[in-house]
């Protein structure tokens, strides 16, 4: 603990030494009276000692998601009262309190005083909290004593995820089981069509009214269910930032709200942090899968860089052949466009979430901003054509929509577009 | 605001005391009274440093008031000592609420109380000094003994508020 004295105090012994000396020089009363108030807090200040305080901060859990409130329970005691007790505690911008962060309390001595703070997640990501700045003072506040303490504790804020009814079919599916109606033929249970018999096809598939019909066995054909491979390719390049709210943050709500849908499925799903900092999960299934993902995109962040960067380095099990890559960026940088067209030339299944960022930077009506906003804009536009020519549907994530819409037009488009 | 204020108007009532007990002309004590005046009111206002110079200058010129008025003691002095360290500690105090600090409804009422009794104290040990300085030293040493009881209760009474 370091100590302080209050800037008044300086001023209080001036005061009553210029007193005294007046008094004696002068050979009067007055002065000598004047000094004397001055001289009594003097001797209050001095009396005062160091206290012994101990701070302990614990958190009633360790994850949260964005949303919800977190408590901090903070426990004070001291050995000696403290006439008022003052604690910040340290926290990230990402968690708020609602009104003063900072507390102030009269501490008796032995007593032990709890101060319980809700904390409210704003953003998702990995924050330390438990660590307090304190200062006891006297309660006329004439000298105080400040200090740090607190252990530090983690707390992980998952982020919220969104609503979503249906995702996003991949063009082709892996061998092993799951929820996707594959497009291939064999056992399942959604009916594909009907062929005539051949040795070795099954008693139980014979179609039999249409055996009647037409004189010979027919039997059915049916689409097996299959699981596929999801790649979310989250752009790490750039993002936008505007007053708390971020493309990058969105982005990492998207990619989780996928990951969670499409493990659900049983679809194995990997993730591919592509910018500055790159980092990589082989696709896989399973809660546990779940959780690594989670854990990948709360540590993710915009580390800017200026390295050429192509899709060659990542290693090739990340991105297995008829993977469905769901690329989800703010289309910022070059260099993810071009990776992005390179897996494309590679023939993978590719779809283009773009979290569009206009909104956030949109220019007043009038300004000279305008120009190049829209500018910026045709420039995005003409980037968005050449995606749709090589036949990669590129959707518009808008911050006042949910993700559900810009998913439902990559179906439309699957729909009416054959791909390349 | 109640606490600048009341800091103010302790401060203006050690300075009419003073510029009251002037000889004519008064005016030739007024630069000082006006320049701690408007230093208190920066301090009040802009929560800047110069409370010291403020307070300094406030004393300044109420000694130089009394002496110039002649040999008389004056009986007030106490009542103006303890009205500038009332008028220090509520402006300490304005400044301190303005922090962003949540705060224990009671914290305010122990100041107050704390503040209260040191005033009182301060007031006491004034009015001991000035009494003491009307006794004739040829009274003895039973009054001498009286005198430095009574200061060192008053210390002590300071001692004990403050740790409260």
């Amino acid at each position: 603990m370091t100590g302080y004295t209050s800037p008044r105090l300086p001023a209080y012994a001036t005061i009553a030494a210029a007193g005294l000396v007046a008094g004696l020089a002068l050979g009067r009363v007055e002065p000598i009276a004047l000094a004397a108030p001055f001289l009594l807090a003097l001797v209050a200040a001095a009396a005062e000692r160091a206290p012994q305080v101990s701070v302990d901060a614990s958190l009633d859990r360790e994850r949260a998601i964005e949303g919800d409130e977190v408590t901090a329970t903070i426990e004070l005691s001291s050995a000696d009262t403290v006439g008022r007790f003052e604690l910040v505690p340290l926290l990230p911008p990402e968690l708020s309190v609602d009104g003063a962060t900072a507390r102030a309390v009269h501490l008796p001595a032995g007593e032990k005083q709890t101060i319980e703070l809700k904390l409210r997640c704003e953003r998702w990501g990995v924050f330390t909290v438990g660590q307090v700045l304190f200062r006891a003072r006297d309660i006329l506040g004439f000298r105080s004593w400040e200090g740090g303490t607190g252990e530090p504790r983690p707390l992980r804020v998952f982020p919220a995820e969104e609503t979503l009814r249906s995702l996003v079919a991949p063009l082709e599916t892996q061998v092993f089981a799951g929820n996707q109606v594959s497009r291939a033929r064999g056992e399942g249970i959604e009916f594909a069509d009907l062929r005539e018999w051949r040795s070795g096809d099954r008693l139980r598939r014979v179609n039999w009214r249409a055996t009647a019909l037409r004189g010979s066995l027919w039997v059915n054909e049916q689409n097996p269910e299959r699981n596929t491979d999801v790649v979310l390719f989250l752009d790490t390049f750039a993002e936008v930032r505007a007053e708390g709210r971020s493309t990058n943050d969105r982005a990492v709500r998207a990619a989780a709200t996928l990951a969670h849908l499409y493990l659900q499925r049983k679809d194995r799903v990997g993730l591919v942090g592509f910018g500055g900092f790159l980092s990589w999960l082989v696709p896989a299934s399973g809660m546990r899968q779940l959780y690594a993902i989670i854990e990948a995109l709360l540590t993710s962040q915009v580390v800017h860089s200026f390295a050429l960067r192509g899709v060659d380095v990542l290693p090739p099990r990340t991105l297995p052949p008829k993977a469905l890559v769901l690329a989800i960026t703010p289309l910022l940088d070059s260099r993810t466009a071009a990776a992005l067209l390179d897996l494309r030339a590679r023939g993978y299944d590719l779809i283009v979430v773009e979290v569009s960022p206009l909104e956030m930077v949109a220019p007043r009506p009038g300004s000279s901003l305008d120009l190049a906003y829209r500018l910026w804009g045709l420039s995005r536009e003409a980037l968005r054509w050449q995606y749709e020519q090589v036949g990669v549907p590129v959707v518009t994530w808008r911050e006042d929509v949910p993700l559900a819409v810009p998913l439902e037009e990559v179906n439309a488009f699957r729909h009416l577009a054959r791909p390349a | 605001m109640t606490l600048a204020l009341g800091a103010a108007a302790a401060y203006g009532g050690a300075l009419a005391d003073a510029l009251v007990r002037a000889p004519s002309p008064a005016a030739a004590f007024l630069p000082g009274a006006v320049l701690g005046a408007v230093l208190l009111v920066a301090v009040l206002v802009f929560g800047r440093r110069g409370l010291g110079a403020a307070l300094f200058l406030a004393g300044g010129t109420y000694v130089a008031a009394v002496v110039s008025a002649g040999s008389t003691v004056d009986a007030s002095a106490p009542l103006v000592a303890v009205l500038l360290l009332l008028s220090g500690e509520l402006s300490a105090w304005s400044v301190d609420e303005r922090l962003d600090i949540r705060s224990e409804p009671r914290l305010l009422w122990r100041r107050g109380a704390a503040l209260t009794a040191l005033g009182l104290a301060g007031l006491a040990a004034a009015v001991l000094v000035a009494a003491l300085s009307a006794v004739p030293s040829s009274h003895g040493l039973v009054w001498a003994v009286l005198g430095a009881a009574a200061a060192l209760g008053a210390a002590g009474t300071g001692i004990w508020v403050a740790r409260r």
